[in-house]
């Protein structure tokens, strides 16, 4: 099954109600599956076809306040044209879940920058692996987003072409287990007119602290950590996988002397590149950054802890910045008394392709840096 | 360094006269800085513009919390607003009002003086439009900017006949603005809040919006209802087939007076 | 087509919430005191940026300027999801949200047909933001973003003919009205209730500021607008059947309108007679279309 099927098929066992989305390489194959899903009866389900991205996301934004479970996918250049309403679906805590089949913003192929580019929407944001994980990653979204305690929108990235297009076995769970699991969504407030409350007739806000907003928002982001490892738990539970602690996954890390940290489908090609380190006998480990948003910077102070020196390979780069997740890991290991080296290699960007070989020598450079102990600031372009 | 709160209403030209002060200033060899509200000004709301006059540039951004002078544009506005919140002890507070200073009900340790700045800008620029006229009476209570400086600045900012009527108007503000004289009432009528400026959604009390007021003659009406199908703000009620004004969400917009078939709305100055 | 009501037949159960912070003598301001007294209470008000208007006691959604259409499926749509079939969906947005930057997603969900309300207040230009032209603003009129300089004299395109152009999308009901009609208005909201899908309504909401007259003058002005054939008053239904809801034997010379309102105070007899042959040119057209009760373009 391609990415981009497994994604299709994880709206329809989640029974969401309204979904919207216009085509765009590389998502548009899932509104094509969507649309037959819908046409076919097999999905019950609002599907509206609209006349471009931003009015797609409108129409989940919508139909999610009233109180319907809603879903809407893109990428790349409709990822950005999208970027407006995202703001206002996150502000006004609703629990959309979305699929970002990356296309990066410089061409057609796959880097992360389309999702990364929404950084400061007030959104969740994960990346994930492969297929399977892209299926079971929409499902625990509805759970982790429609929690009382969260209620915020989620999306989740995967790599165009390299997953969405590309087929592999995927387990597909039970619609009853699935039912079991996933309880119907209900809108909190209620805006229908027989249920609102009459101090929120009229649309009426509190103007006394401007800032408030912004520090609840962030605090619902950050707070949401407890929830996604909880629902990552309970999945695993239920349908016999899960994916680390939900927010990082690691690989073969025990009495490693460096950490790789990978993230999407490069994750993968990591995998095989440290099981050649392993076999030449290069302590090298590997963590798989699945949560972006909220970042897991526990996580990153216990690895810290451990390892002499931490690689980061970013599919991604602001520009003048650096590696969103190289900066982010520098910030989380600050506090730490002792800090290994952090060393900063972006790849795969434009959909330059990265080979295990290209992981080898990361690894063999982290593990270096490691033993020598040197802080390197200096970027790596693989 | 001194500080100048201003208040008054959208239409008023409570920003510009901040304007015109700071212009004026600038011409007097001091620095300045006129800071409008920050937000959507609304026709006829209430609302506030900053300014601060220093012998050297002035740096701060933040907003004038304790002014060492408030002007009022609206007569009115006393009344629904502590106009003297946080005015500095011994502060000015210039008002737009046909009351004698010592009348004034506003209490504190602060100097009034007034100015009936509405009928001065009725007879010389026919509109009730208070901000130029308010400005000759700063000169005169407080000694600057000069009078030269203000029309230059006026001028420049009202070029042709417009700026002319506009310095009648500064002229005789600075002749018929009373002495400065110490707050004499002792209780305080408005209870001290913070000052609630224009905007969106809903508001309590629009009552100091009006400078003219309707008043119906139910003698003469025939209940036709035109009154109450075009108020914008339901500000009349129809009971008993009778309108009824509900004054505090009239802000005297004169509709109603216009729409009478049979003329019985009177439209009459609000006098404080 | 809408039915005729009298005075008497105006609701009188208030839904607006005042007083609230619209300017004093707002056209757009009792146009949604009309308009909410005639919806009824059941009904989501869907809102983006425009000047504020008058609050009404509907539960409220609001969303991004451009996606005005947008949210009004998403809403339907959602409603239909959970079965709550009987809630109508009003979005009351104002010329900029409707003529320009909101146009591209009202057309897409007039192209689907939502069943949905879309109610224009026109005040001209984008008066929230302190009166810059719009794709609503009359050839000729003063605005901040169309001065009135030495070179150029106010704007210089004509207004876009909204109506007819949705009209064009084949939907099921879009009317004009005034808010000097308010017995016109409130029956075409009657009349819309009745109907299932796309339904639009735009209204002519003088603003004193913007257009630079006296505030009491404001339904004065709606009233003369439509006296001299520059607002006329009609209803289209299915793209096609049509009707003029107001037909005097002859229209006001155009200066009656023109001439109260400062923002058209520069304008030279040219200007006023090509004004004028616009309107005898465009009545003659709906006159005939009243009398085929077809639309013709």
């Amino acid at each position: 099954m391609v990415g981009n099927k497994a994604t299709a098929t994880a709206v329809k066992l989640a029974r969401v109600q309204v979904a919207s989305a216009f085509p765009v390489t590389p998502q548009t194959t899932i509104t094509e599956y969507l649309s037959d899903m819908v046409a076919n009866g097999e999905l019950d389900a609002e599907f509206v076809n609209v006349e471009g991205e931003l009015s797609s996301h409108v129409v989940v934004q919508a139909a999610s306040r009233v109180g319907a479970r809603t879903f809407v996918c893109t990428s790349g250049p409709g990822q950005l044209y999208m970027h407006h309403p995202m703001h206002q679906t996150s502000d006004n805590r609703l629990p959309v879940v979305m699929a970002t089949v990356h296309r990066g913003n410089k061409g057609m192929m796959p880097d992360h920058t389309d999702l990364m580019s929404q950084l400061w929407t007030g959104w969740m944001q994960f990346y994930v692996e492969h297929n399977q994980e892209a299926l079971d990653t929409c499902l625990m979204s509805y759970k982790i987003a429609e929690d009382e305690r969260v209620r915020l929108p989620i999306a989740f990235g995967y790599d165009g072409y390299v997953l969405s297009y590309t087929a592999e076995p995927v387990e597909i769970p039970d619609q009853k287990d699935v039912d079991d699991w996933l309880p119907p969504y209900k809108a909190m407030p209620s805006i229908l007119p027989d249920e609102v409350l009459p101090e929120n007739l009229g649309g009426r806000w509190d103007r006394s602290d401007p800032q408030k907003r912004w520090q609840e928002h962030h605090e619902a982001i950050v707070n949401a950590k407890d929830v996604i490892v909880e629902v990552n738990e309970s999945y695993g539970k239920k349908f016999g996988r899960s994916y680390g602690n939900g927010l990082t996954e690691e690989y073969r890390t025990e009495g490693a002397e460096a950490v790789l940290v990978a993230m999407g489908s490069l994750t993968g090609t990591a995998r095989a590149a440290i099981d050649r380190l392993r076999d030449d006998g290069l302590n090298v480990g590997l963590v798989k950054l699945r949560c972006f948003l909220p970042f897991p910077k526990e996580d990153f102070q216990e690895i810290g802890k451990k390892v002499g020196a931490i690689g980061m390979i970013d599919r991604n780069v602001c520009l003048g910045h650096g590696g969103a997740a190289y900066t982010q890991i520098r910030n989380a290991i600050y506090d730490l008394e002792e800090r290994p080296s952090v060393l900063e290699f972006i790849a795969g960007m434009g959909g330059k392709e990265v080979r295990v070989d290209d992981i080898y020598k990361i690894g063999k450079k982290t593990l270096k840096a490691a033993k020598s102990g040197g802080v390197s600031t200096s970027t790596e372009w693989v | 360094m001194i500080g100048i709160r201003i208040h008054g209403r959208g239409g008023q030209g409570a920003v510009t006269a901040s304007r015109l002060l700071a212009d004026a200033s600038f011409r007097d060899g001091k620095f300045s800085q006129a800071i409008p509200m920050y937000g959507t000004e609304r026709r006829g709301a209430p609302l506030v513009a900053y300014v601060r006059i220093d012998d050297v540039r002035v740096r701060e951004r933040e907003l004038v919390h304790e002014p060492d002078v408030v002007i009022v544009l609206d007569p009115l506005l006393s009344k629904e607003q502590s106009v003297a919140s946080g005015l500095k002890k011994g502060g000015l507070l210039i008002l737009n009002s046909k009351l004698p200073p010592e009348k004034v009900e506003i209490a504190g340790d602060i100097k009034i003086a007034t100015v009936d700045a509405t009928k001065i800008a009725l007879e010389t620029l026919k509109r009730p439009i208070t901000n130029t006229a308010i400005l000759g009476a700063f000169s005169k209570s407080v000694g600057y900017p000069t009078m030269e400086s203000i029309e230059k600045s006026i001028r420049k900012q009202f070029p042709g006949r417009v700026g002319e009527m506009n310095i009648a108007a500064i002229h005789r503000s600075y002749e018929e603005v009373t002495p400065v004289v110490q707050a004499t009432h002792t209780e305080p009528v408005v209870e001290e809040s913070d000052i609630a400026v224009g905007g969106y959604g809903v508001l309590k009390d629009v009552s100091s919006w009006r400078v003219f007021t309707p008043i119906i003659d139910l003698d003469k009406c025939t209940g036709c209802r035109s009154c109450w199908l075009f108020c914008p703000e339901t500000a009349i009620q129809w009971k008993d087939d009778r309108p009824e004004i509900e004054y505090h969400k009239c802000k005297g917009c004169g509709i109603c007076v216009e729409e009478c078939p049979v003329k019985c709305i009177a439209f009459e100055r609000v006098v404080v | 087509m809408s039915e005729r009501i009298n005075r008497l037949q105006i609701p009188m159960e208030e839904l607006t919430i005042t007083p609230g912070s619209a300017c004093q003598g707002c056209g757009a301001a009792l146009a949604a005191r009309l308009v909410f007294k005639a919806i009824g209470p059941n009904a989501i008000r869907h809102r983006i940026p425009c000047c504020p208007d008058s609050t009404t006691a509907h539960p409220s959604a609001n969303s991004v300027f451009e996606s005005g259409g947008a949210m009004l499926t998403g809403t339907w749509r959602g409603l239909k999801a959970i079965g709550r079939t009987d809630v109508q969906v009003v979005g009351f947005f104002g010329d900029g949200g409707t003529y320009d930057i909101g146009f591209q997603s009202l057309s897409a969900a007039a192209e689907r047909n939502e069943n949905i309300w879309v109610i224009t207040k026109d005040n001209e230009a984008y008066m929230n933001t302190g009166n810059q032209r719009s794709g609503a603003t009359p050839i000729f009129a003063r605005t901040s973003t169309t001065p009135v300089g030495s070179v150029i004299k106010g704007k210089q395109m004509r207004k876009k003919k909204i109506a007819k152009i949705f009209a064009a999308h084949g939907i099921p009901y879009i009317a004009t009205t005034s808010v000097g009609y308010p017995e016109d208005l409130i029956a075409k909201i009657n009349y819309g209730k009745t109907v299932e899908g796309f339904k639009m309504l735009i209204i002519q909401s003088p603003c004193p500021v913007g257009w630079r007259y006296d505030g009491s003058k404001t339904i004065a002005m709606a009233r003369l607008g439509v006296q001299t054939g520059i607002w006329p008053l009609f209803e289209i239904i299915d793209g096609e059947k049509f009707k003029l809801n107001y037909k005097p034997r002859e229209l006001k010379p155009v200066t009656e309108y023109l001439k109260p309102q400062a923002r058209f105070r520069h304008l030279t007899d040219e200007n006023i007679s090509l004004i004028q042959e616009d309107t005898a040119k465009e009545w003659e057209t709906l006159l005939k279309s009243d009398e085929l009760g077809r639309v013709l373009l």
